[in-house]
């Protein structure tokens, strides 16, 4: 017989939330930085950052969490172009624009940057196909069309990209299995179709995805564990998880997926002793899986949890705030609406 | 150890030294790799060459990173200078450690771009840096941007890939055989780091990638891979990134084909011979017979026709099913490639005028096979002998008369047979599981596929809406009204 791509979970596996170990590992994650380890990381820092606040406001404990270090680091980032880096001295990306302005969104700071520069930088991101590149040298993906327009969303300038083009362009990197790709042709990948569908759904084009096919296709990764891949035969993974579960719940189907089992693999992760989230049981904890962990459980209804938005990733209550409210989640009600 | 800054300083300087001597001493090394060693050794340098193998030991590293890492970011502040010989080997030895530090790469890209480093040598130490992280996004984004720079320098302002006699900056190479030479070498490239990680997504999407940018229209390219994938296919019967890439070659192919069929116009001037329209009997020269059919070689692809094509995939898709039980990914390719030759077989049919196909084909239709009744009122043709029969002037070829009396097409009642006779034969549950799956898939998506583009023929839009059927008309309202109450009963596709 063949061996099924799956973990196995343990009798003895975590079965319930360890929220305050998890607030207490993130807290802590700053502040003892190994120089190496802290260098490996480094060119990805905006995020990380924005991986921990995420997952420390959905537990309700930004507070712990050194605010004005932070807010005073991203302005050090912001460059002549009106991009941010991931740290100083690195170069500007539109991944850690929107980080940035995804950190500045929690903190409810958008004015300690240059909102006008960014919103510039990211203009001229846009190429004549609609696509965006993720900076000045030119790379094309799909992940940067939805950084474009969270970050312009987040900071209410939506219109100042052109949204045709750039919904013709994400609409031209679907596939017949209703995923997406990084650009047109490539394989459909869990974290592709999520910034694919929260594209969408930023810029109100939902109805451009045939829904019942892609939630076929996203619910096919969930494993006997309960736990999703990304891709067919690929391991569960609880960033996985969190994508598949979050085009889900953007598309309206979240209900196709077995939750309870999911949940099971979610708290499996956890690592009882250190707190955090891992890949898998028994795997090495990290900030960005404890992040993904914890919203998933959210989106599965956890009410320990704050609501999370499963577009921007981020809690309900900020995007509320900020006056963002990112209509036209599909739900079979307003799809057959739409059908008629 | 408590080293001091200046001992650090030392070491540092002369493991640079070292890794720049090792690449000069043999420029062939052809991989990278840590030495687990947790303590220096006295006075033996960390860099170790065996052949054309360049091993770090594992404990130096933890000093060389930070270094190198700061010293590159005093730089990019313009906090301190270094000149192009130090700029390159701090990159190097950075990259090789860390190649996701984009801002390294993009260092390197200025110095690309004042001519201070060669593209090929750029190349080189990407490629050497995925012998380690296969993965490495920034590794592959940066591929992207110097084959990029190497084709505008090649074909400036746009100008095909032909040979100008005058080779600029008395390069006495023709632009189009680096571009060649290119192309070879990143095919390589993605192969490698395809076998030293499975459905590596950055490898095979920067595959795809090479061949829409330094091979578009290829059909010679084409037809070398998707003969070269069979093997690979074969051998990696999990990968679902690499049997995506033969979708893509398959797709890319029957668009190429189509268009020399339709209009051989077209074919005129391209870079591969004219394709024949009809395969003349007993052409071929007879197949490899070690693969029993999985590996055609190239020469045999060149002459396939569009239904060659499709029935040889789903017989090498049959073949590994049977062969290799329970696998998700070939059971995911059937069903793409059914789509694809749905897809295909439905345009045939929209093209007004086409050479390729004769009106009594209509009844291949596989929506005709699932009502029973052909578009003319005929009964349906359900074990295909008809079909053979109509096909068979121009598709039996030596190949097809040995492999016995199959049909030359995948057709939908095939399909359900082979479904039938997995579930009755099979005991692999994961294999009944992902059957069931396709026959569920067939019933609804492809079905549903045809009965769209029917009710829209019978209103009489033909014209219109039929020949611009693309994946986005399967989102049609229509459609997915009718695709809920399907899965209703069991509230999900599972």
């Amino acid at each position: 017989g063949t061996q099924v791509k799956d973990v196995v979970i343990k009798p003895d596996a975590p079965n319930t939330l360890l929220l305050d170990k998890h607030a207490d590992y993130i807290a802590a994650y700053g502040s003892k930085k190994d120089d190496y380890e802290y260098t490996l990381s480094e060119y990805l820092r905006m995020s990380g950052i924005y991986w921990g606040l995420t997952v420390m406001d959905l537990m309700d404990q930004l507070h712990r969490m050194n605010r004005d270090e932070i807010l005073e680091f991203i302005r050090s980032c912001q460059h002549e172009c009106g991009g941010i880096s991931a740290s100083v001295g690195h170069d500007p990306h539109l991944l850690y624009t929107l980080s940035a302005v995804q950190i500045l969104s929690l903190y409810d700071n958008l004015g300690s940057i240059n909102v006008d520069k960014v919103v510039e930088y990211v203009k001229g991101l846009q190429q004549d196909d609609g696509s965006f590149a993720g900076d000045k040298w030119g790379e094309i993906d799909t992940r940067f069309s939805f950084c474009a327009v969270a970050t312009l969303a987040l900071l209410g300038r939506l219109e100042s990209v052109n949204l045709e083009k750039a919904v013709e362009f994400v609409l031209s990197c679907m596939n017949f299995d209703g995923g997406f790709g990084c650009r047109p042709g490539s394989e459909s990948h869990a974290g592709q179709i999520y910034c694919c569908t929260g594209f969408l759904s930023v810029t109100g084009q939902l109805h451009r995805v045939n829904a019942d096919l892609l939630g076929w296709w996203l619910c096919e990764r969930q494993l006997p564990s309960g736990g999703l891949n990304g891709r067919p035969e690929k391991l569960p993974d609880v960033c996985y998880s969190w994508w598949v579960l979050a085009s889900l719940k953007i598309i309206g189907r979240i209900h196709w997926i077995d939750k309870a089992k999911l949940r099971t693999f979610i708290l499996a992760c956890q690592d009882e002793e250190t707190g955090g989230f891992a890949d898998r049981p028994g795997d090495m904890v990290d900030p960005f899986h404890t992040l993904f962990g914890v919203a998933g459980l959210s989106l599965l209804g956890d009410e320990q949890i704050k609501p999370v938005n499963p577009v921007f990733c981020m809690p309900e209550d900020v995007l509320q705030r900020i006056g963002l409210h990112p209509e036209g989640f599909l739900t079979s009600e307003n799809m057959l609406e739409m059908s008629r | 150890m408590a080293e001091s800054e200046e001992e650090v300083d030392v070491l540092v300087q002369r493991v640079m030294k070292d890794i720049s001597n090792a690449f000069k001493k043999n420029p062939n090394i052809d991989e990278i790799g840590l030495i687990p060693c947790p303590e220096a050794r006295c006075n033996r340098s960390p860099i170790v060459l065996v052949e054309n193998k360049l091993g770090v030991e594992s404990w130096c590293v933890k000093f060389l990173l930070p270094y190198v890492h700061n010293k590159l970011l005093l730089y990019r502040q313009r906090k301190l200078w270094l000149d192009r010989e130090v700029l390159i080997d701090v990159t190097c030895t950075l990259l090789l450690l860390n190649p996701d530090f984009t801002t390294a790469w993009n260092v390197r890209k200025e110095l690309l771009q004042c001519g201070l480093l060669s593209p090929e040598k750029d190349l080189y130490l990407g490629k050497l840096a995925l012998t380690k992280f296969p993965k490495s996004p920034d590794t592959w984004i940066h591929r992207r941007w110097v084959l990029q720079q190497v084709q505008r320098e090649c074909c400036p302002q746009g100008s095909e890939r032909k040979e100008h006699a005058s080779g600029h900056r008395g390069d006495s190479t023709p632009h189009s055989e680096r571009l060649q030479r290119l192309l070879h070498e990143e095919i390589k490239v993605c192969s490698d780091a395809a076998g030293r990680y499975p459905s590596n997504y950055n490898a095979w999407s920067h595959r795809i990638w090479v061949l829409q940018n330094l091979a578009k229209g290829n059909l010679k390219v084409l037809h070398d891979e998707l003969s070269s994938m069979s093997h690979w296919v074969s051998m990696h019967v999990s990968d679902h990134s690499g049997f995506h890439y033969r979708q893509f070659l398959l797709k890319a192919l029957v668009t190429e084909l189509s268009q020399g069929q339709n209009h051989p116009e077209l074919a005129c001037g391209r870079e591969s011979p004219q394709l024949p329209l009809r395969t003349p009997a007993g052409s071929h020269s007879p197949p490899q017979s070690n693969g029993d059919g999985l590996a055609s070689s190239s020469e045999d692809l060149h002459e396939a026709t569009v239904p060659h094509l499709f029935h040889d995939e789903m017989e090498l898709c049959t073949d590994l099913i049977e062969t290799y039980p329970g696998h998700e990914t070939l059971w995911c390719h059937r069903r793409h490639v059914f789509f694809l030759w749905h897809h295909w077989k439905q345009q045939q049919r929209r093209e007004s005028g086409s050479i390729f196909l004769r009106p009594g084909d209509s009844c291949n239709d596989p929506l005709v096979e699932a009502n029973g009744e052909s578009a003319n009122g005929q009964p349906m043709d359900v074990d295909g002998v008809s079909d053979r029969v109509k096909h068979g002037g121009y598709t039996q070829d030596s190949k097809r008369r040995k492999r016995g009396p199959e049909p030359p097409c995948p057709r939908l009642t095939a399909e359900h047979n082979f479904i039938d006779q997995t579930l009755a034969t099979c005991r692999s549950p994961e294999q009944r599981r992902f059957a069931t799956a396709y026959r569920k898939w067939l019933d609804s998506v492809i079905v549903l596929c045809v009965i769209a583009a029917n009710s829209a023929e019978d209103l009489g839009i033909r014209g219109v809406s039929r020949s611009h059927h693309t994946l986005q008309e399967l989102g049609t309202p229509h459609l997915t009204l009718s695709f809920s109450d399907l899965l209703t009963d069991t509230d999900g596709p599972s």
